[in-house]
């Protein structure tokens, strides 16, 4: 194994933009999920987002406040971090792109309900001005 | 498991001797994948004797940058090893236990 042909996960992978395929950022890479591979190695199976990813990466009080809140907001009675299969992703780069929009993900769904109830009513929200 | 599990965890070898932490994953891009991108497989873990700028990303080769702070960090990491993930016997409580001790 060489440098030519390995590169480092944690620096080319955690905390890229996932985007879709038109460019329109869906979430971040808090975390990755790995799983033993048969032929070795650990494999990365699913990119996790949100803050019950990143909250177990941050330090000391920071990250179990993050941990504790977001499972306490969370509508589902055992919250689990936002997670995109790896084989949604076509293309890593200085961004990770994927093979379907945000919506189609629905991997962030109080905050789609707060966009279309909220934010999208709030007068000049869809870009009137233009 | 999640690569957080192993980012910072301590390594230590079978007779219970420190290694160092983990600071880096290192990977190929040939695990099996359902989608068009073949999917990073982890080989290595990148143990270092500290963690101090090891997110920097200047302990390996092929990074670039200010000299100085290259040679710094470059400096404070050059215990840097390469451990194969089968050498791996378990993780727990922040610790990867090895089964051996690495060459």
């Amino acid at each position: 194994m060489t440098d030519d042909d390995t590169f480092d996960l944690h620096l080319r992978l955690l905390d890229r933009q996932v985007v879709d395929p038109d460019g329109g950022m869906i979430c971040k890479v808090d975390d990755v999920e790995l799983e033993p591979a048969d032929d070795g190695g650990f494999v990365v199976t699913a990119l996790l987002s949100g803050p019950l990813a990143l909250g177990p990466r941050l330090p000391g009080r920071l990250g179990r406040w993050t941990v504790a809140l977001a499972r306490r907001w969370a509508e589902e009675p055992h919250p689990a971090p936002r997670r995109i299969p790896f084989e949604r992703v076509t293309e890593l780069g200085s961004a990770v792109v994927v093979d379907r929009s945000r919506d189609d993900l629905r991997i962030a769904r109080l905050e789609d309900w707060v966009r279309i109830h909220v934010i999208e009513r709030i007068p000049g929200s869809r870009h009137e001005s233009e | 498991m999640r690569a957080s599990d192993l980012l910072g965890a301590e390594v230590r070898t079978a007779d219970g001797g420190r290694l160092g932490v983990v600071t880096g994953l290192r990977c190929t891009t040939d695990g099996p994948s359902a989608g068009s991108v073949p999917a990073p497989r982890v080989r290595a873990l990148v143990v270092t004797g500290r963690h101090v700028g090891s997110a920097l990303g200047y302990q390996q080769e092929e990074q670039r940058g200010p000299w100085l702070v290259r040679a710094v960090i470059r400096g404070l990491h050059r215990q840097t090893r390469l451990v194969d993930v089968g050498l791996i016997d378990r993780i727990e409580d922040g610790t990867v236990r090895l089964a051996d001790t690495p060459a």
